[in-house]
Parts: C-alpha cells; sequence; structure tokens
C-alpha cells in the first residue's frame, strides 16, 4: 500500500539531510495506530506537608486514605479526585533516604534529584524531568517548562524551582502566565524574513560572545571561573534554542484560545494565578508545545516566598508554614486539611482537562504521567512523603489503589518507574533500587 | 522608659565598651551564638563520649569502625573525621544513639554534644564555601541591572521586567556574587531586553511629527468595576474622578507628556490630596491601565504638573477592532482619610419629555471635609523630544564627518566609546573586533546604518564586561585599579554605572589614596543616587519587603488598610538615612526619641504630630510614646507577624538575624510536630503556647533560646499597633472573637529577667549594644563586598567595629571606613 504524504520520520529526516530532529508533524501522525504518541510528564510540588494526625472528628481530615489497596477510602481532603480513582495511584511510606538526614526544610531541592544536600555538599543533580527532556524532547518547540508561584531559582536548600540541569544548576522558573504564555503562544514580532535575519544575527552574535567570553575566563582567578561557567553555558544553551527557533520558524505557533486565562495573575490572585498555571501547561501538552513540566506552589522558605500567604489570602486563615505547624494542634488538622482539600481540587481540575482531551486510543492523560506531592508529611519531616502518581495508562502504569510502603524502598524507585514508562534509556535514577512493580501494568 | 537619643559625649561609657571588645574579640565569642557558644572538647565533650560511647565505640570495641577516643576534632584539616562527626549529630539528632538498651543520655548532655557539634561543623561548611576572602566574580542584580541599563541609555523603560526573581544569599543579601545565578532564559531575556533598548536609543528616520491635545473637561467612560464607583468630574474627591479621552492620531512609540493643570482644596486637619495619573483604555468593562505616577497636590492655585514615559510601556488600544476606541487618561484624588465611605443618595428627576414616570439617579454626597483637587485642562503629547534626534540617539552616534566617509571606522568608533561606559573601563581597539565584525555581517542585510549598529550595540549589552563586574586576577590577591574601585564604589553606593566624575576620578588615578576614596564616599552618599543605597541596604539587612508576605487578615484588625504598605516599608528606610545623613548615632536603632513619618504612619501609630503630606519627616516623641528605634517599627512587627497575631519565634528569629548577628540553628530533620493532648490548646495565650511547645526536649533545644526574645514584643500586634488585648478566636465557639491580656514578661537567655519593649530596649542597649555594632559592621562588609564575610575577615571586622563605637557609632563614618578597607580595595 503506497502512502503518498504520510511520511515515515526517518525516510523525511534522511531526504532532507536535516542532523537536528525535526518537528512531530501532524502529516506523519494520520495513521495513529502506527504512529507513536507522545510521552509526557509533569510533576507538581507543595512543601511543608499535610495534615496527618487528625483524631476523632477530625480524623476525615487525614490527607492519607483509609485502608489500602483496591479498597482504600478518600478522605475529605483527597475526595475531588474520586472521579479519577481509576487513572492514579496513592502512594505512601516513601522518602528519599538522603532526604531523611537534611534539614526539615532543606529538601524540596532533591524532590525530583534525590541528591544528597547537606553541610558542604551543595550541588543538586539532574532532575526527573530534564533526564527525561534530554532524550525526549528533540521533537517540540519547547524540551521542557519550568514553573513556580514565586519564580526564579531561589536559594539552595529553599529552591523555588524544582528543574536542575545535567551539572545541576538549577533552572529558573517563570512565574508570571503572560510570560509563560508569550514563550508557548505569542505571535513574535516581525515578518517571517526579519525574524529569520535576527535569528541568523543572534547566531553569529553568539559565536562571537562566546569566543570573546572564553578569553575573558583566562583572565579570571579558579574561584572566578567556576563561576563563570554558568555564563559560558547559558550561552551555549541559547544556541541550541536560537537554533531550535529557525528550524521552527516556519510552522506557526499554535493558536490557543485565551478565554479564560488570567495571564496577569499574580500573588495577589492566588487562585487564578494556579488555575492558570494549570491550564498553562495543559495547552502545552495538548498543542505539543513541550512534553515536559515542573510546577512548584510554593518553596520551603519563608523569606522569600510570595505563596506562603496565599492560604491567608483564599481565606484558610494562616501562611502556608503556619497551617502545617499548627496541623497536629486541636483544630490545626481541620484548618490544613481544607488547604490540603483546596490545592488537591485544583490539582484535579488539571488532571480532568487532560483526562477530558481525546487522544490516539485514549485521552491526553492517558499519555502523562504527572506526579503530585510533597518532600515532607508533615513539616520538619523528612519521611513518607504524600505522593499521588496520575495518568500514563498507555505508558504502561496500574492504577487504582493505594500502596504503601516501608523506608527500604527509596522514593527514586517511584522516578525509575516513570523514566522505564517513558522508555527513556537509563539504568538508574539517584539511589533507586528498581521499580514500583505494583504499579507497572 | 525613652532611651534619650545616643549622642556623641558619653566618653565614660564609651572607654568601658571598648575595654569590654577588646576582651571578648579574642574568644570569638562575639559572633557565634550566646548560647551555643564552643564547649571545651577536653572536659565538657570527652567526659560525656567516654561515659556513654568508648563502650562500643573505643580502645576495646569499633562497632561499625567508628572510634571516638582516637577520632580528630580538627574537623577543618581531617574531612573523613568531619564526616563521621557529622554522622553523630545525625544520630544524636534522630535519637538512634545510644541505642535503646544503654543508658540515655540526659537533657543536658545531649544538648551540650549537639550544641558542640553543630558549631564545630558549621565552622567547617563556613570553611569550605570559602572564596578565600574574595569576592566571586559578580554579575548585576535585577536591580543594579535597571538602573545601570537606564544610566548608560539615558531612557527610563523596563528593561528587568522579564528575567526571573533573584535568589538570595544565605545572609539575606541580593548581590552575592556566589548566589547570583545565571542561566540560559536569563541571559535570553537580557538579549531581548538589549535590542528593546536598541530600538528605543537609535532612532531611525525623519523627525517625527508631535501630537497635541487638550482635554478641559472629563470626557471618558469606563464600565463596570474600572469605575470604582465614582462619578465623572473635574473635581476629584472619594467618589468621582477625571476620565479623558483622546480618539486622535496619538503616537505608538516614544516619549509622552501628560500636563495636568490643577489646584487643591485643602481642609483643615486633614492631609494634601494626592493625585494619582494613569494611562489605559477601554475593554467593555475593563480598563487595562498601568499608573505614570502620583503626586501631592499641595497648592490652592493651579500648578502645572508633568507626567512622563514611554507610550509603548502602557496598554494601548488596538485601532482596528476596537468597541471603545481611544487612550485613556485616569486622574484620581487616592487621598482618604479613612473615614466610613458615604452612602449614595437617590435623587428623582424631571420626567423626560412625554414621560410620565419620573426617573430617579443615584448621586454621592458631598464630602465637605475631604481635600479635593480641581482640575483645569489634561495636556497630552507625543512624542516628546528635546532635540531631534534625541540626546539618547547622539550620546551613541555622535555627530562626526566620518560617518560619510568611512562608515566601518565611524562604527569602530561608536563601538569602541560605547563599551567604554559599559564596561566601565578604557577599552583597547582590538575588543572593538568581534562587534565590528556583527556590524560587518549585519550591515549587508539592512538599508541603514542605524538598523546595523543596533545589533552590535545589543551584544555590548550581553558581554560579560557589562553583565559581570569583571575582576581578573590570579591566585594572589591583588590591589584593584582605580577603574574597578570606581565600579566596586558605586555600586555599594548608587547601585549603577559610575558617572562621568567618577570615570574621571578613575583616568586620573586619583582612587587610590584612603583620604581619597572617604571623600569621594562623602560626595556620593550627598548625591541623590545614594538613596538606592539605602533603599537595597535596608531592605536587605532589615528585609522589609516581609511585609509583603502577609496578608492581614481584617477580621482581627478592621482598621487596617493594605495601602500602608508602602509607607511602612518606607518609614524604616528614611529613618536610617535620617541616622545616616544626620551623623547621629547608629544606637538610635536600638532606641531613638523621634521616628520618620509621612501622614498614613503617624495617623496608624497614633501620633501627636503629624506631617501632613506622605513626605517622611521626622517627629520628635514624647517621653511616654512606646515607640522608638526599628524593633517598634511596624515593617519589623507585621513582616514578622502571622496577619491574625505577632509570631514571638519569627520576630526573635528577626531580631537574632538582623540585629544580632546570632541567627539560630535552621529546625533539624524529623523534629516531631507539637501534638498537644490539651483541648483548650488553641485558646492559650501565645506565651502558654510557647511553654507547652518548649516541654518537649527536641523543641526546647533551640526554642528556649528563641522566644523569649519575641515574647518581650507581644504589646504590638500583627499591625505594628501598641496593644494591651489580643483578639483571638475560639475554634469551639464558631471561631468567635475573644481577647487575652497582653504579657511581656521573659526571661532572656542568659537569665535577665525583662519586661515588655521598653526591657527588651534597655537590655539590648545595655549589655548588646557592641555585638550590635558589630552585626551592623558585618552587614554593611557583606553588602559592600557582595560576599559572605567568613573567619579571615574577622580582624577586618574587629578593628571596623571598634572605631565604629569609638566615633560614637557613627554610620557617616562607618560607610567611608568600609569603603577605605583593604578588603574593599582588593581583588
Amino acid at each position: 500500500m503506497s502512502k503518498p504524504w504520510y511520511l515515515d520520520r526517518r525516510t523525511f529526516l534522511r531526504g532532507t539531510g536535516v542532523t537536528l530532529s525535526l518537528p512531530f508533524l501532524e502529516c506523519m501522525s494520520v495513521n495513529a495506530a502506527a504512529a507513536p504518541r507522545p510521552k509526557r510528564f509533569a510533576a507538581v510540588y507543595f512543601p511543608y506537608g499535610v495534615s496527618m494526625n487528625g483524631k476523632d472528628e477530625h480524623a476525615k481530615w487525614r490527607w492519607f486514605p483509609e485502608g489500602e489497596g483496591a479498597d482504600y477510602q478518600f478522605n475529605e481532603s483527597l475526595k475531588s479526585l474520586e472521579p479519577l480513582r481509576s487513572d492514579l495511584s496513592v502512594l505512601g511510606g516513601l522518602s528519599h533516604p538522603n532526604g531523611r538526614t537534611i534539614g526539615g526544610h532543606d529538601t524540596a531541592d532533591i524532590w525530583l534529584t534525590g541528591a544528597m544536600l547537606k553541610g558542604a555538599q551543595m550541588t543538586n543533580t539532574i532532575s526527573l524531568d530534564q533526564i527525561a527532556a534530554e532524550h525526549l524532547g528533540d521533537e517540540t518547540r519547547f524540551r521542557s517548562i519550568t514553573l513556580s508561584n514565586t519564580g526564579g531559582v531561589g536559594e539552595v536548600t529553599r529552591s523555588s524551582t524544582l528543574s536542575y540541569t545535567r551539572t545541576g544548576q538549577p533552572i529558573p522558573a517563570i512565574n508570571q502566565p503572560r510570560l509563560v504564555y508569550n514563550r508557548l503562544f505569542g505571535v513574535e514580532k516581525g515578518s517571517k524574513e526579519e525574524q529569520r535575519s535576527q535569528l541568523t544575527n543572534s547566531r553569529s552574535m553568539l559565536d562571537l560572545v562566546l569566543d570573546h567570553s572564553k578569553s575573558v575566563r583566562g583572565k579570571l582567578g579558579k574561584r572566578d571561573q567556576e563561576k563563570f561557567d554558568e555564563y559560558l553555558s547559558s550561552v551555549r544553551q541559547i544556541e541550541e534554542r536560537v537554533e531550535r527557533s529557525e528550524q521552527w520558524l516556519d510552522i506557526p505557533k499554535p493558536s490557543v484560545n485565551a478565554t479564560g486565562l488570567h495571564l496577569d495573575a499574580d500573588d495577589s490572585t492566588p487562585e487564578e494565578l494556579m488555575k492558570t498555571m494549570y491550564d498553562l501547561m495543559f495547552l502545552a501538552f495538548q498543542t505539543d508545545s513541550t512534553r515536559f513540566a515542573t510546577y512548584q506552589l510554593d518553596n520551603m522558605n519563608g523569606a522569600t516566598s510570595i505563596a506562603g500567604k496565599f492560604p491567608q489570602l483564599l481565606g484558610f486563615g494562616k501562611s502556608s508554614h503556619s497551617l502545617a505547624h499548627g496541623g497536629n494542634k486541636p483544630g490545626g488538622a481541620e484548618a490544613l486539611g481544607k488547604w490540603d482539600q483546596f490545592r488537591a481540587k485544583q490539582f484535579s481540575y488539571f488532571l480532568q482537562r487532560l483526562r477530558d482531551t481525546p487522544e490516539g486510543e485514549g485521552n491526553l492523560l492517558d499519555h502523562t504521567i504527572v506526579m503530585y506531592g510533597s518532600s515532607n508529611s508533615n513539616t520538619h519531616n523528612n519521611k513518607n512523603y504524600p505522593t499521588i502518581l496520575a495518568g500514563g495508562s498507555q505508558l504502561g502504569l496500574k492504577h487504582g489503589q493505594y500502596h504503601r510502603y516501608g523506608e527500604d524502598t527509596p522514593f527514586a524507585n517511584v522516578h525509575r518507574t516513570i523514566l522505564n514508562r517513558l522508555e527513556v534509556p537509563v539504568d538508574a535514577f539517584a539511589d533507586s533500587t528498581g521499580e514500583l512493580e505494583e504499579i507497572v501494568a | 522608659m525613652m532611651m534619650a537619643s545616643w549622642r556623641p559625649g558619653r566618653l565614660g561609657m564609651m572607654k568601658k565598651f571598648r575595654a569590654m571588645l577588646a576582651l571578648i574579640s579574642g574568644a570569638a565569642v562575639l559572633g557565634a551564638s550566646g548560647v551555643f557558644a564552643s564547649a571545651d572538647y577536653e572536659t565538657e565533650i570527652l567526659p560525656i563520649l567516654e561515659k556513654h560511647c568508648f563502650s562500643c565505640h573505643g580502645p576495646e570495641k569499633q562497632k561499625n569502625d567508628i572510634r571516638f577516643d582516637t577520632l580528630s576534632t580538627d574537623m577543618i584539616n581531617d574531612r573523613p573525621a568531619a564526616e563521621t562527626w557529622h554522622d553523630t549529630l545525625d544520630v544524636l539528632n534522630f535519637d538512634e544513639m545510644p541505642p535503646e538498651d544503654e543508658p540515655r543520655l540526659s537533657d543536658n548532655e545531649r544538648r551540650t554534644l549537639i550544641a558542640w557539634l553543630n558549631h564545630e561543623i558549621e565552622a567547617v561548611v563556613k570553611a569550605m564555601k570559602s572564596t578565600g576572602g574574595r569576592p566571586v566574580v559578580r554579575r548585576l542584580n535585577r536591580i543594579e541591572y535597571q538602573n545601570t541599563m537606564t544610566d548608560l541609555l539615558g531612557i527610563e523603560t523596563d528593561y528587568a521586567n522579564n528575567l526571573p526573581p533573584e535568589g538570595l544569599s544565605e545572609d539575606g543579601f541580593k548581590n552575592n556574587g556566589a548566589s547570583l545565578q545565571m542561566s540560559a532564559m536569563q541571559l535570553e531575556y537580557y538579549l531581548e531586553a538589549a535590542r528593546m533598548a536598541m530600538g528605543k536609543a537609535i532612532v531611525n528616520g525623519k523627525k517625527p511629527e508631535v501630537f497635541r491635545h487638550v482635554i478641559e473637561e472629563s470626557n471618558g467612560t469606563a464600565g463596570g468595576k474600572s469605575q470604582r464607583g465614582r462619578d465623572y468630574s473635574n473635581t476629584l474627591s472619594r467618589t468621582s474622578f477625571f476620565l479623558g479621552k483622546i480618539e486622535e492620531d496619538y503616537h505608538e512609540h516614544g516619549e509622552f507628556l501628560v500636563r495636568i493643570r490643577a489646584k487643591a482644596d485643602l481642609k483643615a486637619g486633614q492631609g494634601y490630596p494626592r493625585m494619582e495619573v494613569a494611562l489605559g483604555y477601554r475593554v467593555d468593562t475593563l480598563m487595562p491601565e498601568r499608573i505614570i505616577d502620583e503626586v501631592e497636590v499641595t497648592s490652592e492655585r493651579i500648578q502645572t504638573y508633568e507626567f512622563r514615559g514611554r507610550i509603548e510601556d502602557y496598554p494601548l488600544p488596538s485601532r482596528v477592532q476596537s468597541k471603545f476606541p481611544g487612550l485613556l487618561i485616569r486622574v484620581t484624588n487616592v487621598y482618604d482619610d479613612g473615614s466610613p465611605m458615604p452612602k449614595q443618595e437617590t435623587v428623582v428627576l424631571e420626567p423626560a419629555k412625554g414621560k410620565k414616570k419620573a426617573k430617579t439617579e443615584k448621586v454621592w454626597p458631598e464630602e465637605p471635609h475631604l481635600p479635593t483637587i480641581e482640575v483645569e485642562s489634561v495636556e497630552f503629547a507625543g512624542p516628546v523630544f528635546a532635540s531631534w534626534p534625541p540626546k539618547h540617539h547622539s550620546d551613541i552616534l555622535f555627530p562626526s564627518k566620518k560617518r560619510q566617509t568611512d562608515e566601518r571606522g565611524y562604527a569602530a568608533q561608536v563601538l569602541k566609546r560605547f563599551m567604554h561606559r559599559a564596561f566601565r573601563r578604557p577599552v583597547e581597539a582590538a575588543e572593538v573586533e568581534p562587534y565590528l565584525a556583527l556590524f560587518d555581517q549585519v550591515r549587508g542585510t539592512v538599508p541603514s546604518f542605524e538598523e546595523a549598529i543596533r545589533e552590535p550595540l545589543a551584544m555590548v549589552l550581553i558581554s560579560p564586561d557589562f553583565l559581570y563586574l569583571v575582576e581578573p586576577g590570579g591566585e594572589e590577591k591583588r590591589p584593584l585599579d582605580d577603574w574597578e574601585i570606581a565600579s566596586r564604589l558605586s555600586y555599594f553606593l548608587w547601585g549603577t554605572m559610575p558617572d562621568e566624575r567618577l570615570l574621571t576620578a578613575a583616568e586620573k588615578g586619583q582612587l587610590q589614596k584612603k583620604g581619597q576614596i572617604k571623600r569621594t564616599v562623602a560626595t556620593m552618599l550627598n548625591d541623590k543616587r545614594s538613596w538606592d543605597f539605602v533603599d537595597q541596604f535596608v531592605d536587605q539587612w532589615l528585609d522589609v519587603g516581609a511585609v509583603d508576605r502577609v496578608a492581614v487578615n481584617p477580621e482581627f484588625y478592621p482598621d487596617w488598610n493594605d495601602d500602608l504598605k508602602p509607607s511602612i516599608r518606607e518609614e524604616t528606610k528614611h529613618f536610617f538615612a535620617e541616622v545616616l545623613h544626620e551623623r547621629i548615632s547608629a544606637l538610635n536603632f536600638l532606641d531613638s526619641d523621634f521616628a520618620m513619618v509621612n501622614r498614613p504612619v503617624a495617623m496608624h501609630y497614633g501620633l501627636d504630630e503629624s506631617p501632613r503630606g506622605m513626605k517622611f519627616e521626622r517627629v520628635s516623641l514624647p517621653e511616654t510614646s512606646e515607640r522608638g528605634g526599628l524593633l517598634t517599627q511596624a515593617s519589623v512587627l507585621l513582616g514578622h507577624s502571622t496577619g491574625e497575631d505577632s509570631h514571638p519565634v519569627l520576630r526573635a528569629v528577626w531580631l537574632r538575624e538582623r540585629l544580632l548577628d546570632d541567627p539560630p540553628a535552621n529546625p533539624p530533620p524529623n523534629v516531631p510536630g507539637l501534638d498537644s493532648e490539651n483541648p483548650d490548646f488553641a485558646k492559650l495565650p501565645v506565651r502558654e503556647q510557647l511553654k507547652i511547645h518548649r516541654e518537649q526536649a527536641a523543641c526546647n533545644d533551640c526554642h528556649r533560646s528563641i522566644d523569649p526574645w519575641g515574647i518581650a514584643m507581644e504589646g504590638f500586634g500583627a499591625d505594628g499597633r501598641y496593644r494591651t488585648e489580643i483578639p483571638r478566636r475560639d475554634p469551639e465557639k464558631k471561631g468567635k472573637m475573644f481577647t487575652q491580656p497582653v504579657i511581656t514578661e521573659t526571661t532572656l537567655p542568659g537569665g535577665t529577667d525583662i519586661d515588655g519593649m521598653d526591657g527588651l530596649k534597655t537590655y539590648l542597649l545595655e549589655e548588646k549594644r557592641e555585638q550590635f555594632a558589630r552585626a551592623l559592621v558585618t552587614k554593611l562588609m557583606t553588602y559592600a563586598l557582595g560576599r559572605s564575610m567568613e573567619l579571615t575577615d574577622e580582624d577586618t571586622i574587629d578593628q571596623l567595629t571598634a572605631d565604629f563605637i569609638e566615633h560614637d557609632y557613627q554610620l557617616h563614618r562607618l560607610v567611608q571606613e568600609v569603603a577605605a578597607s583593604n578588603a574593599f580595595l582588593t581583588k
């Protein structure tokens, strides 16, 4: 059977002699059954843990469900996830062994990396999303996107980003929805020709800057050189971005309907801000602009977090840190539980949008693995991470149960399971010892 | 009790303090925690280890290969030993050792061991992070970048908008070379900003026509919420505003000028009315807009007020498909004395012709007690420029015949001149080559010279020589050259690039002698740009930005108004500026007999004396006032509260970290949460809750040296007001409010009993003044050098502190001394 225009990707690449891989064009994917569907991953993190120890009438505010296995019951906090029960697993008892020994507020940095971050050892390692993006990120306009409500990188052990490069450099998170939107969907200024010549100029400019910078580096002292390497590697990375923009120049950015997006939401309108961030992640996946996204809702730095006051602004009474501290006091379990509930509802909204969008033989969620959770169970406690793993049914994940693990199972086994399901060719991740077999189909 | 302001002349006391300082500086206790001062290993640590650990980890047995009797305590030089000690700290923190079947450590033994380990390990960490007492190459932070771009190009616009927010260093600073990161995304936005900037700076084409339009009566309409419940009028009050509409052909690129002719109608006992001007447009019921500025209208005679901006920085209506075409200029009187808003009255109107039914309309009643603004006219003009091409253009593309005869040679000259200013140092001809290469490449692709030169100029702005303070250096320390000193001084005191005068001084070699430097510093502090030093240093040292991270709950503070927050932040900065510029003792930070307030802050504090407007003025505090010094300023009190109540722990941590440079340790991993069985816990006073908290050994270890500082400050609520009662909510009675009395008696670590804020201030002034002085010196050095202080800096800090105390705690002198210190002048 001849397929006059349904090009095979490989043939297409050979034919044009391009060295870099090309966008995944629709004309290559008409035969849905044969074409590989995109594999995606998103991670959403919140700090300080959850309501754990409510007693008597407050027991219903415990985050972790009652019971285990397939017959578990959601408590109040996670009830909004009930409709998604068959699309997710609740995981309990897990933690990074490295994280168990470091400061009570210091673990957000390593949630996706599993690194040791203590004493003088302050260099992180590559995060899960970035490993996946390295291997599978070539086919989209953006390799990955990194979001957080506070934005930037923050400081070591109190970072405001979840993503780290191969050398352990934090990747700054964007916290302005409009900026995310403009990157993903905004129309570039100027005609295509003008854009092309500007990209050509950029390329020359960066080449020249790189050459010049190497000579600057040579004049610096040793410690300065180490710091200055950040600059050099940044130049190299945007060279790659420029190259990718050139490749994508002829393919218009997807147009999306911006109605309902609160692009100017900021820290004074937290509900709109978080909803819009979720919406943008959804749109990024739906339009296949990227396949890897991380979103940190808040960090554990009272000194810089602009998101700490969100529960106050939304009527939950206290800052996120204070709610977490109050979790064991009478009445505190409920106060914190209601905040947990609010966050879960927003997360549930994101999952449902993914699930309600058909893709291939299933839906977007079936081809997207989403991890949601924290690196504290309750505040300062670096064990028993509250974790939800959702989606990816078409990628080989099996859901519908609540699994509890002992401390002999490192949290990185979740990461390894995810990487394996995404078919990222790595043997291990951090200190993983294997996959979580219970959730593998 | 109020302390007198600490002016020069207390020589007797000074001598005593100098003697004390000499006594303690050798022991290195000053900088370390007064509570966790290091124990002596032989007499205090070894006996505990012998008693509890040696049986398994000593001469006989070495379980797990750990042996304490031979383990080196020189952790800095013996890293494997340091690792073992670190593991020891972990097992103690987790209560894993001694094992269950062995005798337990007493609380005291455990505490002593942990404190010693913490102290020693902290020293190792510091040593490992050490930069050898030299700043790491640092890039300009967001604010420095914004200021530098503005000064370099002479155009005020947002350059740093898209840059990711800056991280803080561990000690709370935003200009620390080691913690300022570079990333691909950051560089991408630098490039975007550079091109945007050059697009504005270098103009192309003929002199544009200037558009002028005068509006004499409010003629615009906004919809829905954007009307803010106000009527349209030329008289601006709480209930009316001016909305001017321009549908004609206004420009969409370049500088604009809004000129408003207006006068005030002032009222006795009230402040000056404040005129806020914004530019935007209407989309149905919304009005996207951006505020240009706000001024006080203080004169009852017509005056002209000018507002400028770049129109492309403002939201503009679409020319093609707008349902509500036209630019809107909103002029609003934002003065509000806080009195309740009046109710709208219903007025019956005459029936329209041929209609029987009379219509009604809701109108606002007059508020004759409030000041208003009368607008005579609003003029809009643009693009405005003093000359064509504008100065920002000809500063870069200077007039030269060469441009016609040798375009490439001219380009080289242009680039060299620009690079000299951008790199803040002389530039060799060879350095221009790469930029010229880019010019050559671009020139053939575009019609005009202007378009071609923009690209290499933009390249200058992403070059490391511009983005970083590049100070070449080898393994040996070296003195800085004049140009480097000019930049260090400029970023320290102005937060921006050196100006012509400084660069000239550098060129003439006038920045090498310490006397010259001190004189230069004095001149620079006199310049209005030194506000940046006040603004940035106070922000980072005292964290006044904390107020923006707390939301005040109006149920607890019904009088609260969020508009106070900017004034509250400014108060502390003006207070600092007063101490600096008036050259009075920095002990005024601990207590003072004056306050720096504007009208809203004075009203909020309930002061008898109040300035009339938004300008901050010095106001004397009566003997009986509870205020004075930093500790009673709302920036501190609100910033470290929950928004419902005080937060004694946060306040205490702030005090120890910022004023005493003695931050408590971070919470260790896996401390048990406070699991109170007491059902009345939530109803207990905070002081009692904290006491229960401290009953648990794991919490008490740290909190016994934290909580008391905060309890002394309980007389001030989250809003920063003095209080005698604490509003609380009863969780069992559906959140019904009740009040509790304030109790501020407490025992400070070390055993001193104090009561309340006055007691705390007296204690700080009498017992901690030299520690405070040293803390301030340390913080100032950290900011000036852009790096954290290290062990090798101790001598410099000691000397500066001694000099500071000797010279009556004069901040102005301290700034000069810091700039003239060897640490500041070497790389």
